[in-house]
């Protein structure tokens, strides 16, 4: 039955079944995307009334020139390129970690996934606490190692920082979990060859685990640049609805968000969001570039 | 047979009654009329709620014709995102919470109805004229004012006892009485999260308001005015809120000297004041001999235009219903907020209340200085391009003299733009 020739009826039985997510989809992703899409060229657009003055590049220009767009990106790459690497790098060593106590792992996997469910909303207000001035509890345990306190929420400096540790930390239970999916699918029997081969165990994960790990990788490796170009709900519960002292902590999310409902600038707010969709579509093509170049290298099927 | 024969007549008699019954019914009950419901949004929440929920509880009881029914949307930022979303889907309420500036981008949205033609002048009238001021534009009543509140300085008073200190007339009293505190071991003033309303206060007692459709930023006494609080802020003197949003959060711990705010904080204050902290408040000071300038804070109701003839006709009675003596009164003492009308404000039920809550008083004579901004088209956008500079400012990553010639410049541009 799976290896029957589709024809024409059964294409579109499998279509009729598809259709509610599809219709779904369409709906609430593909028409949205076209309306931001042409709502960015729009020229003295009435959001309300729909009246379209002219169509242009007026809104992709004043994002050339708005400083704060400058600011909210530069945080932005910043963002993706620090919290990325860090959140791949720790749920990757924490998922090897697990992989060797499989009696304790299924705890910690529920521990380190906790994050992942909870309330963004509810664990702002912790972090909030944690990263406070006085009596937050980074900072009193920075005093007893003898380091002045930082106020992390509202110094510029250390802003973005602040937001930085909270993404990490709230992407690194899923990116866990994925990474022990990957490990699992691994058969033993490879790093047992290579074990008899000589291999140490620094050989024998750079030459069978890391390879093998390749295609989960990649998927973590995008999601967490997709996830971490779209942060938003962090900062807005972190800094109490702003963007950080002077902007910090601004965002591409958060400017869009202030563009659409603070300033009203509603084609602006839709060009901001299709700069950030072009952003993240030509990093996961580099991204899937890179890692199969990685694997045709390492000798797999390209 | 039998059985059966006494089984239906025991039926029939039920029937009988059921259906006597049901004609007695008919005849006996007045006909229910239809109410109709008004929908109401607003961002009240807390003991602010609680007033409202209960005043609109009475409306309703009082009310044959109309049924209000309100919905708190958790915050103001929240009704203005869902009016926004609203108007564009077309599922707006009746009425709703909201500030004036926003009249001109909703009357550019064609989704607002002007109060005239059901309320009438009168009734207006009865309001006090400082308050009044807002609900016009271009010639027309959009706005009624609703949940008001000054800009006030409130003082810790036994600090400033244990300081030798009186009340700041002036910001260099002010800023003076801040750095002693600060020597002290205090903080001198806590600002809310942006200082922003402070300083379009002193800006307009420079002679300029700073958010306006014109503003001229680049003057000595518009870069005077913004250094107050700059130096204020660079010497530690004084502290935004940050994270914590309201400055009287850290006002409230009993080691800051003064605090500025709106008179809307009061009844919150009450509520949270620890055992022993003694505090009161004050006029805002003004800025060298400059007559006294207060911002007027706070929120209107407005009427969309998707209501039908007879459901705005329901929200113009909700709003006469506010402005009653008893209803504002009550509203004013529950929340801090202040009595829309001259009557009320006059009231002997009033005074008595200021007699109980000196705090207040500062209130009802800062209301005749108080200025409103005028709103314009892109109000919105010109008020965040200013806090976004008094964010910066108090992040101390721009100067006064950059950060005027930056919002100028961005305040061009837009007015560019815009025409």
């Amino acid at each position: 039955m799976l290896n029957a020739k589709p024809t024409l009826k059964s294409t579109l039985k499998a279509l009729l079944y598809l259709a509610p997510l599809l219709i779904i989809t369409l709906l609430f992703t593909v028409w949205p995307l076209i309306h931001a899409l042409l709502m960015s060229s729009y020229v003295r657009y009435n959001y309300f009334t729909n009246h379209v003055g002219a169509l242009g590049w007026d809104n992709f220009v004043y994002l050339w020139h708005d400083p704060l767009f400058h600011l909210a990106l530069r945080n932005t790459l910043w963002l993706v390129l620090v919290a990325m690497p860090v959140t791949v790098a720790l749920a990757l060593l924490i998922a090897l970690g697990l992989n060797h106590i499989p009696r304790l792992a299924r705890f910690f996997q529920t521990i380190y996934f906790l994050p992942f469910v909870t309330a963004t909303i509810a664990t702002g207000l912790v972090w909030n606490w944690i990263f406070r001035l006085d009596g937050g509890l980074l900072n009193v345990s920075l005093h007893h190692l003898g380091i002045a306190p930082i106020d992390w929420l509202n110094d510029p400096h250390v802003a973005l920082l602040a937001l930085i540790v909270v993404c990490v930390w709230q992407g690194l239970g899923f990116n866990v979990v994925l990474f022990l999916a990957g490990l699992n699918r691994i058969d033993d029997k490879y790093a047992r060859v290579a074990q008899l081969d000589g291999a140490n165990a620094w050989q024998r994960f750079t030459n069978v685990t890391w390879p093998l790990l390749l295609p989960m990788t990649v998927l973590i490796v995008i999601n967490t640049a997709v996830t971490n170009f779209k942060v938003f709900d962090q900062a807005f519960a972190l800094f109490h609805g702003a963007a950080g002292p002077g902007n910090a902590a601004l965002t591409l999310m958060f400017y869009l968000y202030q563009k659409f409902y603070v300033d009203n600038q509603f084609t602006v707010a839709a060009a901001s969001g299709v700069v950030l969709f072009c952003l993240v579509g030509l990093l996961t093509l580099l991204t899937y570039g890179y890692f199969r170049w990685q694997r045709r290298r390492l000798g797999g099927r390209s | 047979m039998k059985k059966l024969s006494r089984y239906l007549l025991i039926m029939a008699a039920l029937g009988l009654v059921g259906v006597l019954g049901a004609c007695g019914r008919q005849t006996t009950a007045p006909a229910p009329t239809k109410r109709t419901t008004v929908t109401f949004w607003h961002g009240m929440t807390g003991t602010s709620q609680q007033t409202l929920n209960a005043m609109i509880r009475d409306f309703n009881h009082s009310q044959t014709k109309y049924r209000v029914v309100a919905s708190g949307q958790g915050n103001f930022a929240n009704v203005q995102q869902k009016i926004t979303a609203a108007a564009k889907s077309q599922t707006l309420p009746t009425l709703a919470q909201t500030t004036y500036t926003n009249v001109p981008d909703y009357l550019h949205g064609k989704f607002i109805v002007p109060l005239n033609g059901y309320i009438t002048k009168r009734t207006l009238n009865r309001i006090d004229p400082t308050l009044r001021q807002v609900s016009q534009y271009h010639g027309k009543t959009y706005a009624m004012p609703f949940s008001k509140s000054i800009g006030l300085l409130f003082y810790n008073q036994d600090l400033l006892r244990q300081l030798h200190l009186t009340v700041p007339r002036t910001w260099n009293d002010l800023a003076r009485d801040a750095a002693k505190a600060h020597a002290n071991g205090y903080t001198g003033l806590a600002l809310d999260q942006t200082f922003r309303p402070q300083w379009s206060a002193l800006a307009c007692q420079a002679g300029t308001p700073l958010v306006a459709k014109h503003p001229q930023l680049s003057s000595p006494r518009m870069l005077a005015a913004t250094d107050v609080i700059y130096q204020m802020i660079k010497h530690q003197t004084a502290a935004t809120a940050g994270t914590d949003g309201f400055g009287n959060v850290r006002f409230l711990k009993g080691k800051t000297l003064f605090y500025t705010g709106t008179s809307a904080a009061i009844g919150i204050m009450q509520a949270n004041t620890p055992k022993g902290l003694h505090w009161s408040a004050a006029k805002m000071p003004s800025f060298r001999g400059n007559p006294r300038v207060y911002a007027v804070q706070g929120n209107e109701l407005v009427m969309f235009s998707s209501a039908s003839p007879a459901q705005r006709r329901g929200a113009a009675a909700l709003m006469k219903f506010l402005l009653a003596e008893k209803q504002t009164l009550k509203w004013a003492k529950a929340t801090g907020y202040l009595p829309l009308t001259t009557k009320a404000l006059r009231s002997q039920d009033y005074r008595d209340y200021l007699a109980k809550n000196p705090a207040a008083k500062a209130t009802v004579k800062s209301l005749p200085y108080g200025k409103p901004d005028t709103a314009f088209y892109g109000y919105s956008e010109t008020q965040d391009a200013a806090t976004q500079v008094a964010d910066e400012l108090a992040a101390l990553q721009t100067t006064p003299k950059q950060g005027l010639a930056q919002l100028q410049r961005k305040l061009t541009a837009l007015q560019t733009d815009g025409e």
